[in-house]
């Protein structure tokens, strides 16, 4: 047997991924990329129906509020959970009982999207865990009704994946001081720079590859929120909590109007794919010009 | 200074132990002394007996049996699908491999929303829809990708040498592959598995999509449904099923914290 032989039996050892990959991930895709162009409600044959549907999406007030939702999703979660997740890094690396300290903020990464939204519709309860806590401490608001009108509710829902985030965000910036040498630190902090002064200019700019890891996940999977509001709003009251994700999912399996669902979901894909791409060149390309 | 840096950290650990903290509470109150107008006052401990509920009444037992299978056979297939294309791209050379290998890989790149609905009716036409089967092969496809991603990473780095020795030696492709690659592979595949199991275990979508019925359906979809039907007259029962889901990605993530980082920087979730 010969290094020809291996050649030649490579495909046989290929062939079941790219197969599944293909029938299962790309042939929807393409599916779904062709029905977003016509009427379609999953019995009859779908009709051509150009961009119908697309115009739909950007007249529909109720997918422009879900729109809106889901920018402020992308705005929320590049920010709370990113400072927080950074501030947790910062405070306990190097620490002593950093490991320990750090563990609280990470419990909730283990736990589901759903099990989230379990917990965090029962602390959001009219009158429920955070309101009675709110009343003991004598603080207004006892009585809100956090998740019952928008966009509040939207943004009580940002809290939520937030408690659930902010740790995974500091164990990936911890990776990222882990990898800053060491010494040109011990120099700064002998010349007397501390605290802030020290963040800013000796471990932020070294923190940059992390943060665009960070920032870009972030980007992404809140593009996609789905579970917590399918969980602790339904996307309610109305429609006024509904995301994208949620829509597409609406649209498509409540109402039966796949074509619109389909619009939905290929307009977030290129969204996704853009904002992905966008990011990492301005990132890739900023650090040119400084390198 | 760090006794002020201790101390913020305590203070907001708290508070984010809070929600944690009213879930176990909760959770473990008999259904009859549940006071909604008192939830963060203990009372009482009937844990076990809301799992029970959760367990029986709720037929949460039923998909947790289903869930199980699904987070153990897709990820196990996946990881030995995703390590052959490895094999074949780096070992075996593979013409045009690296072309492949993006196909392959280029297939998370979209969101799942943009498969569910050609999914939701191939299943519906094949009669896949609303079986086990349909489940783990889904699962499956998922899973792939990374799998492809980790194990071409991962065979990049065996010395060439090794796959020609063992050639000399006269083992077939597939016997050089199960006993040697595999084997070395063990971390890189016990890493995929671990992620790809949480993944599977805490899939709302796909579960919520291809299947109805208790004995098919998984864990996630369950707990929605067990949420709406029971409203807030059970909510211990609701908590206790929260619980009772979330206990094994807790237990395998604090044991495997290492392999969650590494996982995470690969860009996955």
């Amino acid at each position: 047997m010969s290094a020809r032989t291996g050649a030649r039996a490579a495909p046989l050892f290929g062939l079941p991924a790219v197969g599944i990959v293909a029938l299962l991930l790309y042939l929807p895709f393409l599916w779904t990329t062709y029905v977003s162009f016509t009427s379609y409600d999953g019995l009859a044959a779908p009709e051509w129906a150009g961009p119908a549907n697309y115009r739909a999406m950007f007249s529909d007030p109720d997918l422009l509020g879900a729109l809106t939702n889901t920018l402020l999703w992308v705005v929320g979660m590049v920010t709370l959970p990113v400072v927080l997740g950074l501030l947790i890094a910062v405070l306990t690396y190097g620490h002593r009982w950093g490991t320990w300290l750090r563990l609280p903020f990470l419990l909730p990464y283990a736990i589901s999207g759903v099990a989230v939204g379990v917990i965090w519709g029962f602390v959001l309860q009219p009158d429920g865990a955070l309101g009675q806590a709110l009343g003991f401490l004598g603080l207004p608001g006892a009585h809100t009704g956090w998740l019952q009108s928008g966009p509040g509710n939207t943004l009580m829902m940002i809290v939520a994946v937030t408690w659930q985030a902010a740790g995974v965000n500091a164990l990936l910036f911890v990776v990222g001081l882990q990898s800053i040498p060491g010494e040109p630190l011990e120099a700064a902090r002998l010349d007397g720079a501390e605290g802030f002064s020290l963040f800013r200019h000796q471990l932020w700019p070294q923190l940059r590859p992390i943060t665009t890891v960070v920032v870009g996940l972030s980007i992404v999977g809140s593009l996609k929120t789905f579970d917590v509001v399918w969980v602790m709003t339904q996307g309610g009251p109305g429609t006024s909590s509904e995301t994208l994700a949620l829509s597409m999912y609406k649209e498509t399996f409540v109402l039966n109007d796949y074509g619109q669902g389909a619009a939905i979901a290929l307009f977030l894909s290129l969204v996704t794919f853009a904002a992905s791409v966008l990011y990492l060149r301005y990132q890739l390309g900023e650090s040119r010009e400084q390198g | 200074m760090n006794r002020v840096k201790t101390a913020f950290l305590v203070v907001l650990g708290l508070l984010w132990l809070a929600p944690v903290y009213l879930l176990l509470v909760n959770a473990s109150k008999a259904v009859d002394a549940y006071d909604a107008k008192a939830v963060w006052r203990p009372a009482g401990f009937a844990l076990f007996g809301n799992f029970g509920d959760a367990w029986s009444k709720a037929a949460l037992g039923d998909t947790l049996v289903a869930t199980t299978l699904y987070s153990v056979v897709s990820p196990l297939l996946a990881v030995l699908v995703g390590a052959a294309i490895g094999y074949a791209i780096v070992v075996l050379r593979l013409r045009y491999g690296f072309a492949w290998f993006v196909f392959v890989f280029g297939g998370t790149i979209f969101p799942l929303q943009m498969v569910l609905m050609p999914l939701f009716t191939g299943y519906a036409d094949t009669g896949l829809y609303d079986t086990r089967t349909g489940l783990v092969i889904v699962y499956t496809a998922i899973s792939v990708p990374f799998a492809a991603f980790v194990m071409r990473n991962f065979f990049t780095g065996i010395a060439r040498s090794v796959f020609e020795a063992a050639v000399v030696d006269g083992g077939s492709l597939l016997r050089i592959f199960r006993s040697i690659y595999l084997p070395m592979a063990g971390s890189a595949l016990a890493a995929i598995f671990i992620l790809q199991a949480t993944f599977v275990w805490n899939d709302l979508l796909l579960g919520l999509t291809l299947s109805q019925s208790e004995s098919v359906r998984p864990i996630m979809p369950a707990l929605t449904g067990l949420q709406s039907t029971y409203g807030g007259a059970a909510l211990p029962t609701v908590l206790a099923g929260g619980l009772l889901v979330s206990l094994p990605t807790v237990v395998l993530f604090l044991a495997a914290q290492r392999f969650f980082t590494r996982g995470l920087s690969l860009g996955q979730f």
